[in-house]
């Protein structure tokens, strides 16, 4: 999606005037009813939100709330260890789960890639997990390390309580994600793959390049605007994860997250202004991450994808 | 890229600005609040400026129709109670209707904050969750009730009149109640102390609980220590009494329940579903399980017929205490016709219906006499034993800010059965957590 | 990038053909074959595993074991008489058809004027649409759960519908902007030519070529909307518009202290089996869709 905006970009060829609106009040009439619209159900919420993360609200007296400034931000966000401990699974559950699913994905890319024969059917195959829901992956995985309906024990000889305990809990978790997610990194990584002409590696071998050579030579740097794009994606994505957590173990156990402590706060404990503030938090720390993100990869981006 | 991005966020900021001017003056309304809300627990905190209703409201009131929301009828005493209301009042003129809202409590609770947000006159008289009377009264969403309770107060068991009580007042009027039993198959030594329990039972598989973090493990704790003699608040509600050498035996109890063997360790998961399955696998000696419980062993599963039911034990030094379950009738503030729904409210209350609902539906009446009926000892045989266990019954602490409260206990007590803290470190985590809840505004 | 008439659903298959006209000098080896076995067994088995579940009833639940001792149906004729995860699918297929249908008209229109017409500030614009794309949730639930309950519109349609634009929409425009990138120019002069306005090439032109496009824009938003949890989770309290994601997440069984795993997972199948069946139907256009704009340059 990020070299869309190169593409964007490219200077349209002139053309003919034709009669109606003029070429540029007619694409300012179609841009806009989806720039209102955003304008509506993303920017703004997201300013009430933060109105409101700078109110308290009470639970005791009906109707009552004082202004706080950004007290909240401090007393239920980085000051409250609940907080952190969130913002810390949150992390955890991040850099692991994208780097397995980096590897993994990277893995069956290559092993489509090779193996033709059995190409179509492994491309039919995973987009299995990619198809099924979030909330049913949760289901699938829970069931599978629960006692007495899980296998996992059984096989295992053992009686770990998997979801009672940190961090097996945890773990489960970024299982369940990197099993829904890395057969989708797969499939973009395998169209990156595609479009690597053979031709560069008839010469490689010609000039005696072994595979690893070939594959770290070759493969990795031309597959590196696929990898990175993969890699923003899932990070962004797995920061404000959700729904994994809080059907497994409703964010308890370790696995609280930026998003779960939040709707906890607001939707459970109905503390709207403190839960708007650890909303806003979780916010600002996507846009850091994305901010960074760019910062030292975009470029890159830029100079891999603009031809 | 980098620019465009730059310029989305500058964006979004110069929208900030200009919205904020329309969204401002309804965040920051105060409407009606004038209460002195600053207290906190049971006793000290007061609710002002909410509507009473005359306890003569229900002679006259005029005729209609109102409606009845509660959780999903799955016993059928909700239906029933409605059916014959409509039957007795019909032809004078006052008939009510059944809503029934999931399952599930949290979804009961957040249908009901809905409507009552929306100031929405949809239901007249709601099955509120014994937990949620200060919440729903401090938001001013019920009538004042005290009239009528005061008057009728001799005729209920005092545990479940007390969960309607907040701030001085009284917000609505028991309905069914419940408690925990200590179940055993046959066969196994009756329990007399919580330590006898925990002995007997890593000699018979073990006891069975809920463990999991939500609600029903702070029922399940606070159960021991209660009996232990250990509080939640202090007496004047203001400050978390949570870290006591009383509350700290009755963890600590559990702690070595589970590290010696008397509990297995999967109870750390375990809601009611789950404790009732491993205990219908027959591998486990006891149960500590709600009413519903004798009627789901005692008629299916593999343990028919070899059930026995026993109050919960004292724990050996101290008392005996259970934690009071049910619900109650509370009456919208937004309802059209408070009189008539405080009618039906009181019917379901009465002697006729409360007998019903033990009988027909194995729920826990609120008025004693009925636990003395013929029919009803001959059909519930556990019937002196759910008195006993309801007159011993604690509330559990009733502030606005019990979810948060309840979320200070059962996480730190699940942190400490699973052996992630010491029960001394969970404690005074559940303390510090409780004394910043009842310092919320 | 090609000036032809390919479209980018065609262009994974393509790139594939290239693979193929590779001679096989050297059989596939037997550890590619593992390779293949495994990622299969990964993808496959959790799958597996909830069907089994769905079959099982009774003691065969607590069994562990890894397929049914005694098959039954019971589970799925369970869940088709549960007037609530009915009442779901309903709420789910409205949902997301009306998203999907909104995201698409308006997102249509932006992606044109972005692929096609000469406007200042393209950067800005994508710029905002790309940032909306990576917003946690969690921003917009928290005040639309406050807000939603204020002015009446929690748990309907409407208040469900509103904040899954925000990424219904942005994802419509960048499938849709790579789309009509690759639509020749050449048909759309030639109706300019003709005396047709702009808009008029855009709707009977630009469209109907564009249609592969906007089918596989269609089914990704579709899907999007389909599986969003926190949203409807957070704004929606009963039947009246709860969502199947978060129906099964609360999934009850006949009394409030009862889990039914076993049914569960059969409303976990029949929810997963037409997605799959979908998914796999259009599997060049998803993963074309996908792909899009990832590896191209």
């Amino acid at each position: 999606m990020a070299t869309v905006a190169n593409q964007v970009g490219a200077p349209a060829p002139t053309r003919q005037r034709s009669k109606g609106l003029s070429e540029k009040a007619l694409a300012r009439l179609m841009v806009s009813p989806s720039m209102i619209l955003i304008a509506l159900v993303a920017a703004w919420p997201v300013i009430y939100a933060i109105w409101l993360s700078l109110h308290q609200y009470s639970v005791r007296v009906a109707g009552l709330s004082r202004w706080v400034g950004v007290d909240n931000y401090w007393t239920s966000g980085l000051s409250n260890p609940d907080w952190r401990s969130a913002l810390y699974h949150t992390l955890i559950f991040t850099v692991v789960s994208v780097s397995f699913e980096v590897v993994i994905g990277l893995g069956m890319a290559l092993a489509m890639h090779r193996a033709f024969r059995g190409q179509g059917l492994l491309r039919t195959v995973v987009l299995v997990p990619w198809a099924v829901l979030t909330v049913v992956t949760a289901v699938m995985w829970r069931t599978m390390f629960v006692s007495p309906y899980g296998f996992v024990n059984t096989i295992l000889g053992t009686h770990t309580v998997w979801l009672g305990q940190t961090p097996y809990a945890l773990i489960i978790v970024i299982l369940a994600d990197v099993w829904k997610t890395s057969p989708f990194i797969a499939l973009l990584l395998l169209a990156g793959l595609q479009v690597i002409p053979d031709d560069i590696y008839e010469a490689a071998k010609v000039d005696g390049a072994t595979t690893w050579q070939q594959f770290v030579r070759i493969t990795l740097p031309l597959l590196k605007p696929a990898i990175l794009v993969a890699l923003i994606f899932r990070t962004l994505d797995a920061l404000r994860i959700f729904d994994l957590p809080y059907v497994l173990t409703q964010g308890t156990v370790g696995t609280s997250t930026l998003s779960t402590i939040s709707q906890q706060t607001f939707a459970t404990n109905r503390l709207y202004g403190e839960g708007s503030a650890q909303a806003i938090l979780a916010f600002i720390i996507v846009m850091m991450v994305s901010f960074a993100y760019i910062r030292f990869i975009g470029g890159n981006i830029r100079g891999m994808t603009a031809e | 890229m980098r620019r465009g991005l730059g310029i989305a966020v500058l964006t979004a900021i110069a929208l900030a600005v200009t919205a904020c001017g329309s969204s401002g003056s309804s965040g920051s309304k105060t409407t009606g609040g004038s209460g002195s809300g600053g207290g906190g627990g049971s006793s000290s905190a007061s609710v002002s400026g909410a509507k009473t209703l005359q306890a003569s409201a229900l002679d006259n009131p005029p005729k209609g129709t109102i409606t009845y929301c509660t959780g999903k009828d799955t016993t059928g005493d909700a239906a029933y109670t409605v059916a014959q209301f409509n039957a007795k009042y019909g032809a004078q003129g006052y008939h009510a209707n059944l809503v029934q809202f999931p399952a599930s409590a949290d979804q009961q609770r957040a249908q009901f904050i809905q409507r009552q947000q929306a100031k929405s006159s949809s239901c007249d008289v709601f099955s509120s969750d014994v937990i949620w009377t200060a919440e729903f009264s401090s938001q001013h969403w019920l009538y004042d009730l005290t009239p009528y309770v005061s008057a009728n107060a001799s005729k209920f068991i005092a545990a479940p009149l007390d969960t309607v009580h907040y701030g001085g007042k009284y917000w609505g009027i028991p309905q069914t109640s419940d408690a925990a039993f200590i179940y055993y198959k046959t066969g196994e030594a009756v329990p007399s102390t919580w330590q006898q329990v925990y002995s007997a039972a890593k000699n018979s598989g073990g006891i069975v609980y809920q463990g999991a973090p939500y609600e029903g493990l702070t029922c399940n704790f606070l159960e021991l220590a209660f009996a232990a003699g250990g509080q939640v608040l202090s007496a004047d509600g203001k400050k978390s009494a949570i870290n006591s050498p009383q509350n700290l035996a009755a963890l600590q109890l559990m702690v070595s329940g589970i590290k010696g063997g008397s509990a297995p360790q999967a109870v750390t998961t375990y809601m009611e579903p789950e404790s009732d399955q491993a205990f219908d696998t027959g591998k486990y000696g006891y149960l500590r399980n709600w009413t519903y419980a004798y009627a789901v062993h005692n008629t299916t599963g593999a343990l028919k017929g070899k059930i026995h039911a026993a109050p919960l034990p004292t724990f050996a030094g101290a008392g005996k205490a259970s934690i009071l379950g049910g619900h109650n009738s509370v009456i919208s503030v937004y309802s059209q016709d408070p009189g008539l729904a405080l009618k039906f409210a009181d019917f379901f209350a009465s002697p006729a219906m409360q007998k019903a609902a033990i009988l027909k539906f194995s729920l826990a009446a609120i008025i004693p006499s009925v636990y003395k009926d013929p029919d009803v000892l001959k059909a519930v045989p556990y019937a002196p034993q759910l008195l006993q266990a309801l007159d011993q019954a604690k509330a559990r602490p009733v502030s606005p800010v019990y979810p948060q409260i309840s979320q200070a206990i059962y996480t730190n007590v699940n942190n400490a059965l699973a052996g992630r803290e010491s029960p001394q470190a969970a404690l005074k985590a559940a303390d510090s957590q409780i004394n910043s809840a009842l310092s919320t505004f | 990038m090609e000036a032809s008439a390919v479209s980018s659903a065609e262009a994974v298959p393509r790139a594939r053909a290239r693979t193929a006209r590779k001679p096989k000098k050297d059989r596939t080896p037997w550890y590619m074959w593992v390779a293949v076995a495994a990622i299969v067994l990964f993808c496959l088995f959790p799958f597996y595993w909830l069907i089994n579940m769905s079959l099982k009833a009774g003691s065969d639940l607590n069994g562990s074991a890894v397929f049914p001792h005694n098959p039954t149906l019971t589970n799925y004729s369970a869940i088709f008489k549960n007037p609530d995860f009915v009442a779901s699918l309903r709420n789910s297929a409205i949902v997301a058809f009306i998203t999907t249908a909104l995201a698409l008209v308006v997102g249509s229109f932006c992606a044109y004027a972005l692929a096609r017409l000469r406007l200042r500030g393209k950067f800005v614009i994508l710029g905002i649409v790309l940032s909306i794309t990576t917003f946690p949730q969690i921003a917009i639930a928290a005040p639309l759960f406050k807000l939603w309950s204020d002015i009446g519109i929690f748990d309907t349609y409407i208040g469900l519908i509103i904040p899954y634009l925000t990424f219904a929409l942005p994802l419509a425009i960048f499938i849709l902007v790579s789309f009509f990138r690759e639509i020749p120019k050449d048909l759309e002069e030639a109706a300019l030519v003709d005396g047709a306005t702009r808009f008029q090439a855009f709707r009977k032109v630009v469209v109907p070529l564009a249609a592969p496009g906007l089918a596989t824009a269609g089914i990704l938003t579709f899907i999007a909307a389909w599986n969003e949890f926190l949203l409807a989770v957070t704004l929606t309290a009963t039947t009246a518009a709860r969502t199947v994601p978060a129906e099964i997440s609360f999934f009850t069984g006949a009394t409030e202290h009862q889990v039914p795993y076993g049914s569960i997972a059969a409303a976990s199948v029949v929810i997963s089996v037409p997605l799959i069946l979908l998914v796999l139907l259009f599997q060049k256009r998803i993963v074309a869709g996908l792909t899009a704009g990832a590896v191209k340059g």
